[in-house]
């Protein structure tokens, strides 16, 4: 029953991984440098410990602004969600997963009569705001320092290319941990107040209630990368401005740092000891965070080169995300009380404690996750091995077919 | 890393010596038709195998560099420009070695009056196709640099294109002692040899326009 509720969730996963992932490899996979198969590999892996290592600080946030307290409630807002970024991810526009869960959770205040905090919201809505701006003015800044760096050191256009692939795959693998740990409270955070499991032992370390979900929620995103995000990375590699590929390691890595500055706990702290405000933990759009990148380059290099018309049309995908979302989430909540009497939630208290808070748990949940790393670890290393020996047996064709070649040249 | 490390280093290497190639191509071309107009043919010959083996060696390496780019997907956003270039410029040393394979068969009769200006042409010749490599070396390490370099190039065409003007219009219109077919055969070897320049403008041409993509 559990795995039933968390569907809607997994989905939503599946929905982020599919759209978000070509945030961060999009404009790599678009400008050619890194293959897409590479690409989905190293993406699946860092979301997946992203989300588990350093997913809890945007969730609390998020938790602040609707704390669902019934796992019915948790399913339909994470399936209005899902269905919101699906819809948007079929017409290939990148569309925010942050948005369409906030317009979800708002349909949930709305809905259960809960206030919507004002100044969470506020928070939220400023990151969408502030995040493309800063991410914008990063790949600005980065993309300077790497001509001026090029320019000045006269490397051969070659090596130069080669280090900017390496600098792709590690800022990619960076970039794909932010988004793990920015984004997963996008997939899981509504269902963390109402889903409480055991801790899992590992021998090495332990895997506490949230992170067994966060890792359930990676997994889906890794679903999403691997099936269903190359056409979405094709759009934001080539159609908002051409991207150069030092352009495209700039554009990762400015994302990179936007998602990390708001997800890091520790970053933040840092902050505070320095006498500084606070860095809020949000769950930032990655879709606006990169197309601010994207911008960035596009202004920098000469206004005539961005493709005004496309980003229009993802702009009207911000707006109509979170309104489709929000009233999908109302009306679906709805019918899942009054047709097929699902508790959606209730008000909560004046003392912030919460009515009938229906906790999923169970022993059974935590043996299927023992389980399920185990499968992962195996299926891991086979397809690991599988690649390798893919990739070993082409080479060997090939040098085969170079050699007769030449031969019969002779 | 280190494989590819390896693979990016080879590359680098074979870029280099596919120009090195080009570049003693056009020294050895020179100095080919310098014996030819000289009667030396022993040395003649001498200049025609090594051609002949440089030519040989440009192909295969042009193709290993096609090969390394695709395979281990090396300048994915100017792959098709470079191996453009590298085929123009793998058509320059195949024109060298016709030129002097046509010497070879034709053997054409060079009258003393013109022996300069035979020479003349050449150099100018080689010499456009030769200031075509530091450029096209440039693109790799100094692009912005490329355009400057190139107008050594676009001179020497147009030098070549005058000398060669003048050469004809004299075999024609001052050197009555020889027949109309051996005054054919002089126009069609000068245009041979004129070639090589045209080719070399045509490469510029492609490198000028590869150095403002990568620039800009």
């Amino acid at each position: 029953m559990i795995l039933f509720f968390l569907t809607s969730g997994l989905f939503l996963g599946w929905s982020l991984g599919a759209n978000d992932a070509s945030n961060v490899f999009g404009s790599a996979v678009g400008s050619k440098m890194v293959t897409f198969r590479k690409a989905a590999i190293i993406a699946s892996v860092f979301v997946i410990l992203g989300a588990v290592i350093q997913g809890a600080g945007a969730s609390h946030t998020l938790g602040k602004l609707g704390a669902v307290n019934a796992i019915g409630g948790s399913f339909t807002l994470a399936l209005a969600a899902a269905i919101s970024v699906y819809v948007m991810t079929k017409f290939s526009l990148p569309v925010s997963t942050t948005q369409a869960i906030v317009g979800a959770i708002i349909g949930w205040n709305i809905f259960t009569g809960n206030p919507t905090d004002g100044k969470i919201l506020s928070k939220i809505v400023m990151t969408w705001i502030t995040g493309p701006i800063l991410g914008a003015l990063f790949a600005i800044l980065l993309f300077i320092l790497v001509n001026r760096f090029k320019r000045a050191a006269g490397i051969h256009l070659i090596r130069f290319e080669s280090y900017v692939r390496t600098g792709l795959i590690i800022v990619g693998a960076f970039g794909s941990y932010s988004l793990g740990a920015n984004n997963i409270a996008n997939v899981m955070g509504v269902f963390a107040p109402a889903f409480r499991l055991n801790d899992l032992d590992l021998g090495l370390f332990t895997i506490n209630s949230n992170q067994q979900l966060f890792l359930l929620g990676g997994l889906a995103i890794a679903v999403g990368i691997l099936t269903y995000s190359k056409k979405v990375m094709d759009t934001i590699g080539g159609n908002i401005v051409e991207l150069t590929s030092e352009a495209a390691m700039v554009v990762v890595l400015a994302q990179s740092l936007v998602l990390f500055i708001f997800s890091s706990s520790a970053l933040s702290d840092f902050f505070i000891r320095l006498g500084l405000p606070p860095i809020p933990m949000v769950p930032v759009s990655s879709s606006q965070v990169v197309v601010g990148c994207v911008i960035g380059i596009g202004l920098y290099k000469g206004v005539r080169n961005i493709n005004f018309k496309l980003l229009t049309e993802i702009g009207v995908g911000w707006i109509s995300t979170p309104v489709m979302s929000g009233l999908l989430a109302f009306f679906t909540l709805f019918f899942m009380k009054n047709i097929f009497n699902i508790d959606v939630g209730h008000k909560i208290t004046e003392s912030g404690s919460t009515v009938n808070q229906i906790v999923a748990s169970g022993t059974e949940m935590s043996e299927i996750m023992k389980f399920l790393l185990l499968g992962i670890c195996i299926a891991g290393a086979i397809l690991l091995v599988y690649y390798y020996l893919l990739e070993r047996k082409k080479a060997r064709e090939f040098r085969k077919s170079e050699e007769k070649f030449w031969k019969n040249l002779k | 890393m280190a494989l590819f490390t390896r693979t990016t280093k080879n590359l680098i290497l074979k870029i280099d010596e596919f120009f090195d190639n080009i570049e003693l191509g056009l020294l050895i071309f020179r100095e080919g038709i310098k014996s030819y107009v000289a009667g030396d043919m022993e040395s003649f010959h001498r200049h025609l195998a090594k051609v002949d083996s440089l030519e040989s060696s440009a192909d295969k390496l042009q193709r290993e560099i096609e090969n390394d780019m695709i395979t281990n997907s090396i300048l994915p956003q100017h792959r098709v420009e470079v191996s453009q270039l590298i085929e123009e410029l793998d058509e320059i040393i195949d024109a060298i070695k016709s030129t002097l394979y046509e010497f070879e068969i034709e053997i054409p009769e060079i009258p003393q009056e013109i022996h300069h200006d035979i020479i003349s042409v050449a150099e100018a010749s080689a010499s456009a196709a030769e200031e075509l490599i530091p450029a096209a070396r440039a693109f790799f390490k100094m692009p912005h640099t490329v355009r400057e370099k190139l107008l050594k190039v676009y001179y020497f065409e147009s030098e070549t294109d005058k000398v060669a003007y003048n050469t004809k219009k004299k075999i024609f219109h001052e050197m009555n002692k020889i027949d109309l077919p051996h005054k054919a055969h002089l126009r069609y070897i000068i245009h041979h040899i004129e070639n090589i320049s045209d080719l070399a403008q045509k490469a510029a041409d492609l490198l000028a326009g590869m150095a403002i993509k990568i620039v800009m």
